[in-house]
């Protein structure tokens, strides 16, 4: 559900990878591994290096931390079988891939302590039933933001990024996924359907909604808004839009009342992972609810932990829509998955859109 | 000449502007990344005084140093080994005199023909099919095959501007081999050598296509971190960066720049003592 320039062509080379390294367990690896260290392949700036040298310290494991920016990036480097990384951080519909490919080991629940800390509904997610392979770490959601400087009606549906009266000043997310999320749910499906005619009728949706757009943009919406360069942008959740709601008064993150969507990252222990001792230690680190803390207080993301709230000290996050959308603003909002064989007429429609 | 003066002012007008317009638009990005390093504000987008904590901060980040470390280590090595890999090449294909000179010629030119994208996701397949770890072998690999074509075309272009008559000479005076090469060739070509290596070492430490799929454990390069900051929105930190990093290699200019100045004042004198 992120932005990648190179995640089409990233994860071409998985497909033409899988065919000959899927089974890649027992070969060396990169680097020197094993002993005391510990291999982790990560979303940059979601484990702040806080985290890391806390878990350093106690249990003397030397981590590396290598960061990626997109999924498909994580899942080609696993795919050669020979990546090296013992603990990756896949986003939810990336783990039902990796489930899928057989790139992640099921988790040992016996080995892990602190599961009941997270919040309710990362207990039993519908990518990962029972957290069988994954232990979600942080979350957020796509949704809506705007500007009081431009907008001057109450904004609660997707609608405004559909609306005439903003022509080319309306910005939607450039990520395919993220953008069928808002077209889907205006046309009153959901986010998670695969159903070819409800996906035809949201591509139609994005076709007629061309004109309005000022552009696709994933990268810097936080500042055109705060800015002035747009009046409404489809959204994601996290430090950059946090940053732009806290510094301006005018800028508003919300979830529409259609739904939106959750994303999550969590933790999983890669395929052949060298040091599996380590990598459990390491999850049951993160598990703590005063180390999660650490997620927002330091890394400005929300923490999937619900035990971890009373530890954080930045309040300020807590109350801002943008890092921890409100209870019952999420309540509706589904987590994006795998679409599957389906992903087909998704990208479809995409090139449909992106053509015209 | 009275009608032909004034239109040669006014195409000079518009060439001078046209001249102002070009190198503003090449420096005032830099200009910009400089000044807004100094921006007290948590966003790059909004003035909102002068500081220099963002110096600081930089100095206390771990992560991204270590990023800027493993990037200057990927383009010494990438670079030394196209240097000499280019030397190697251009001594050993000049003295070929076949019809395969040029098809290794072509061999050694594909890579800037071909798409990086297409060679990363070539050499990621390979490393998976062989089950060679990823890690910094593979990154320089990776990096050598990128740099390897502009290395060897600067230093092929130097050799083969070689006087052949130099070698013999040098024979004449029984000079041969290993000792030729390092009393006469080598010296005659070690401005090209430093210009091959310095426009590899360049296009190694800005390649981003290329490392994103050869790298690994340990191995994450400072253009990767900050492509994969971009989701979280940058902070002044990275200008901060930026600035030294603009210090840094204007002072590597000014210092090439003075000597080969020098060089030419004192009446271009390159010859080998």
């Amino acid at each position: 559900m992120r932005r990648s320039i190179l995640a089409t062509a990233v994860a071409a080379t998985f497909l033409l990878a899988t065919g000959c390294g899927a089974s890649g367990s027992d070969s060396s690896s990169g680097g020197s591994s094993g002993g005391g260290t510990l291999h982790v392949y990560a979303w940059a700036g979601e484990i702040p290096d806080s985290v890391v040298k806390g878990f350093e310290q106690e249990t003397g494991i030397k981590v590396t931390l290598d960061t990626f920016d997109s999924n498909e990036t994580m899942t080609a480097k696993l795919s050669t079988g020979a990546s090296g990384y013992d603990v990756v951080e896949p986003s939810q519909y990336s783990v039902q891939q990796l489930i899928g490919q057989q790139l992640i080991e099921p988790l040992d629940h016996s080995r892990i302590q602190g599961l009941d800390n997270l919040a309710e509904k990362f207990r039993n997610p519908s990518y990962d039933p029972g957290l069988k392979y994954s232990v979600p770490w942080i979350w957020g959601t796509t949704g809506l933001a705007y500007t009081d400087a431009c907008v001057k009606e109450p904004v609660t549906s997707w609608k405004i990024l559909f609306d005439q009266k903003y022509k080319g000043k309306v910005y939607m997310l450039d990520n395919m996924l993220a953008s069928y999320i808002a077209a889907l749910q205006v046309t009153g499906s959901r986010a998670t359907t695969t159903d070819e005619a409800q996906i035809a009728r949201a591509t139609d949706a994005l076709l007629a909604q061309k004109p309005v757009l000022a552009g696709y943009n994933s990268t810097n919406y936080a500042q055109l808004l705060s800015t002035g360069q747009a009046c409404a942008t489809q959204a994601w959740s996290g430090t950059s839009m946090a940053k732009a709601v806290q510094s301006d008064s005018n800028v508003h993150y919300v979830l529409p009342e259609e739904g939106g969507s959750i994303w999550t990252d969590g933790l999983a222990i890669a395929k052949g992972a060298k040091n599996v001792d380590a990598a459990y230690a390491f999850i049951n680190y993160l598990l703590r609810p005063e180390v999660a803390a650490k997620a927002t207080d330091d890394g400005a993301s929300a923490s999937a932990n619900e035990k971890a709230r009373e530890h954080i000290k930045n309040t300020d996050a807590l109350k801002n829509a943008a890092v921890y959308a409100p209870d019952e603003s999420i309540a509706k909002a589904d987590f994006l998955l795998d679409p599957g064989p389906a992903i087909r007429h998704f990208q479809q429609g995409w090139t449909k859109v992106r053509a015209s | 000449m009275t009608r032909g003066k004034p239109r040669v002012h006014v195409m000079d007008r518009i060439s001078a502007w046209l001249a102002r317009g070009v190198i503003a638009f090449l420096y005032v990005p830099i200009v910009a990344v400089v000044v807004l390093s100094f921006n007290a504000s948590d966003v790059t987008y909004r003035w909102t005084g002068f500081s220099t904590k963002w110096y600081a901060e930089l100095a206390g980040d771990t992560d991204l140093l270590a990023t800027l470390l493993t990037s200057v280590e990927v383009a010494v090595l990438a670079a030394t080994l196209a240097t000499v890999c280019g030397l190697l090449a251009a001594m050993g294909l000049n003295r070929l005199r076949s019809r395969f000179r040029g098809v290794f010629m072509a061999g050694l030119f594909l890579p800037l023909v071909v798409p990086e994208i297409v060679l990363g996701v070539a050499l990621l397949s390979i490393f998976g099919a062989l089950h060679v770890g990823l890690g910094m072998g593979t990154l320089v690999l990776g990096h050598l095959v990128v740099t390897l074509p502009y290395a060897a075309l600067i230093v092929f272009g130097a050799y083969g501007s070689l006087d052949p008559s130099l070698g013999e000479a040098a024979a004449d005076l029984g000079c041969r081999g290993w000792t030729a090469f390092r009393k006469v060739t080598f010296p005659l070509l070690r401005q090209a050598l430093a210009a091959a290596w310095l426009l590899s070492f360049t296009i190694s430490f800005g390649n981003i296509v290329m490392s994103t799929f050869t790298n690994g454990v340990g191995s994450t390069t400072l253009p990767l971190r900050v492509y994969s900051l971009l989701k979280g929105g940058l902070t002044p930190e990275i200008n901060a960066l930026g600035t030294l990093l603009v210090l840094f290699t204007f002072l590597i200019i000014v210092c090439v720049g003075v000597r080969q100045m020098r060089q030419v004042l004192t009446g271009g004198n390159r010859s080998p003592q």
